[in-house]
């Protein structure tokens, strides 16, 4: 090769090169910045739904709680609430209050004793189980734990 | 029909091009080399210095020192040489007529002259106009800033904030500021403990049963914040008698405290709302550590550690008085 | 790879465009000083991949805009990294851009036949000095707050349009929710869209007519060697 020729062949590569090497530089940064919301834990403290000597074994209760956390940069506070069942007042199952067809609100229909969901007339049991309807599995739960007479239960982070 | 200076022009430009090289790889060698050194010391750049963030804004601070970007500062520089009444030629007359003139420019300056020594009037009023940004804008980065610089500590000022955002003052009081319906936190630092207070606020009616003040569900780092605040409210420890003594022949000069003092440095009056004591000690003995820009010498050497502990002590116990 | 580039050129004619883009020779004497153009671009581009990640993290309202750069800064993985990139990118963006004026002005290079190179490269000029004013605001922190507060003070100034100046930069009589959101979508929206023409134009211009030759003395019979 003359050496026109193999110079012109070294700059064609140095420029695929550094070209490269800066497509990178930008690309590795640029990268995790954007993909961050994948690896980002939630918050995933303990919160608190009230006395263990309010809630009465039978009728499902529901409990309205405010929860104070991040979302992005703000502090928010906003009212949620869960249904809580319990047979013995020891033991607790707190339900997501929201139904896992398409997340539409379900309540507690006294006179069928079932909980029922108005989207799509999906009903549960008060174990959770799907009784009818187009739901794909039972009532999503929250963990629970019991301290000094108050029940706390552990939000999950992200979507079911 | 082309003027024949401008055929000249074109001619010599074909005869240039037939001599040269292809853009590809030649002339994108240079280019891509120059851009990746570029992107190196930009990337360097962004790693070791990073981006700051100053306080946020605060438009009732009487203190700060405001200062553009450096490619701003000639403007800002500029205007300090202008009387009030002159200011809009210098703000706004001169830099518009630079731009027209820029604008026009090739409209003015016309015929086949490119080199600079064939372009003298030009060449020079470039040189002049360069070397005048150029000082203004060094001078403006020499200026000294005429409000002495505090810094902050970050925790204390997120606390302050967020007693003012759960609007706390309804109830409490800080030195006679706020309501009467619970105790006044001034000196709660001093009574309590950070591990009580982190309960307390955790839990109210826990740490002190029949308290009426609301659980509000604070994330751990907002109590924390909240806690700093007001340790650095309460607290201050015993000094002896020579403390004040000792800074007014050591501080006095440059610091006021409770109004008397010299004016060159900050009011260091109630700076517990700010610093805890610890920071302070360590600023009287080397403050370039904190602040690479102070006039402050350090006291490190001059006054011994147990000065400096009781100088610091009688400093963080000043407060600002209200009458 | 040669079947497609074959299936374009048949459609497109794209080897004409290879040949006019990257094989047209440049002028003998073309040196290191007049990368300073390409070097401008280099930067535009690491300054809109570095703002379009910001802004996917940040709010501009007084509210929120100091939090979310605080959020970027220390929340979001390499946030530091992509905000300091940013900002030192728009300090070299306007030096270099800067110099390649410089370069341009000192070697007479805005002559016949690139007068319209220069006209709009001067307005590029100002966009980015634009950039500068509109992006610094946007952290809602003391500088970038009390800089806008002298910048739009200086802007009163001026003869007869002064004070409506001010007020359409601040979008109101005082420096606030306003002013903050009309700069973001300046910072984001408008300049991007009128240096992203000026930029087309400018290369258009420079491919079209070649970039300039350095300056030669002037000789009794013109400027020819």
């Amino acid at each position: 090769m003359d050496p026109e020729n193999s110079r012109r062949d070294f700059l064609k590569k140095s420029i695929f090169l550094l070209g490269g090497l800066m497509a990178v530089g930008v690309a590795v940064p640029g990268g995790t910045y954007f993909l961050s919301p994948l690896w980002r834990k939630g918050e995933e403290g303990w919160l608190e739904l009230g006395e263990i000597s309010k809630i009465l074994p039978g009728e499902p209760v529901k409990v309205d709680y405010a929860q104070r956390r991040r979302d992005g940069w703000a502090t928010i506070e906003e009212k949620s609430s869960a249904w809580v069942v319990t047979d013995d007042g020891k033991k607790f199952t707190v339900f997501d209050p929201h139904c896992t067809h398409l997340g539409c609100p379900y309540h507690w229909d006294t006179a069928k004793k079932k909980f029922l969901c108005p989207c799509h007339n999906a009903t549960f049991g008060m174990d959770g189980q799907v009784i009818s309807g187009p739901p794909p599995r039972p009532l999503d739960q929250f963990t629970t734990k019991v301290v000094g007479g108050k029940l706390l239960i552990k939000p999950r982070s992200g979507g079911a | 029909m082309l003027e024949p200076w401008k055929q000249k022009v074109r001619q010599r430009y074909d005869e240039l091009k037939k001599l040269g090289k292809p853009f590809f790889p030649y002339i994108i060698f240079k280019d891509t080399l120059v851009i990746f050194l570029a992107f190196l010391v930009i990337f360097y750049l962004a790693a070791a210095v990073g981006a700051n963030l100053e306080e946020v804004a605060n438009p009732t601070d009487t203190t700060y020192n405001p200062r553009p970007e450096w490619y701003f500062l000639f403007l800002f520089q500029a205007l300090k040489f202008f009387p009030g009444s002159l200011e809009a030629v210098a703000a706004i007359i001169l830099p518009a007529m630079a731009i027209l003139f820029l604008v026009i420019l090739p409209f003015i300056d016309r015929g086949p002259k490119r080199h600079p020594l064939d372009r003298p009037f030009f060449t020079v009023l470039g040189v002049v106009a360069l070397v005048g940004l150029v000082s203004l804008t060094i001078m403006g980065m020499e200026a000294p800033m005429l409000n002495p610089v505090i810094h902050r500590d970050p925790q204390v000022m997120a606390g302050y904030q967020l007693y003012g955002q759960l609007h706390c003052n309804y109830c409490h009081s800080i030195q006679g500021r706020g309501g009467n319906a619970a105790p006044d936190l001034g000196t709660v630092g001093a009574r309590h403990d950070r591990d009580w207070l982190t309960r307390h606020f955790r839990d109210p009616n826990q740490v002190t049963p029949g308290s009426v003040m609301p659980q509000l569900n604070l994330l751990p780092e907002e109590i924390d914040q909240l806690v700093t605040y007001l340790e650095t409210l309460g607290k201050s420890e015993p000094f002896t008698a020579a403390a004040p003594k000792l800074f007014s022949e050591n501080c006095g000069a440059c610091h006021v405290i409770d109004g008397n003092g010299g004016e060159a440095g900050p009011d260091l009056t109630a700076i517990r709302t700010y610093r805890d004591k610890a920071y302070l000690a360590d600023y009287i003995q080397s403050p370039q550590q904190h602040n690479p820009e102070t006039a402050m010498p350090g006291f490190k050497g001059v006054l011994t550690d147990r000065q400096v502990e009781d100088l610091s002590r009688y400093i963080l116990s000043t407060q600002r008085h209200h009458h | 790879m040669r079947t497609l580039v074959d299936w374009l050129d048949e459609r497109l004619q794209i080897r004409e465009i290879k040949v006019a883009l990257f094989d047209r020779k440049i002028p003998k004497g073309v040196g290191w000083i007049y990368t300073l153009g390409s070097l401008s671009l280099g930067i535009f581009l690491l300054q809109s991949v570095t703002g379009i990640l910001l802004a996917m993290n940040y709010s501009p309202s007084p509210q929120f805009a100091y939090e979310s750069v605080s959020y970027i800064t220390h929340q979001v993985t390499l946030g530091n990294i992509v905000r300091g990139l940013h900002k030192w990118g728009a300090s070299a963006m306007v030096l270099i851009v800067t110099l390649h004026m410089i370069r341009v002005y000192f070697m007479g290079s805005y002559k016949y036949p690139r007068e319209l190179s220069w006209v709009v490269g001067v307005f590029i000029w100002l966009i980015v000095m634009g950039f500068g004013f509109t992006g610094y605001l946007l952290p809602w922190d003391q500088k970038g707050y009390w800089a806008t507060m002298v910048g739009t003070t200086i802007a009163e100034q001026a003869p007869l349009v002064g004070p409506a100046l001010a007020k359409l930069l601040r979008g109101g009589d005082t420096l606030g929710t306003v002013t903050l959101t009309r700069f973001y979508a300046i910072h984001v929206l408008v300049l991007p869209a009128l240096v992203l023409t000026l930029i087309a134009l400018h290369l258009f211009f420079v491919v079209r007519q070649g970039i300039s030759a350095p300056p030669e003395r002037d000789k009794p019979d013109g400027p020819h060697a």
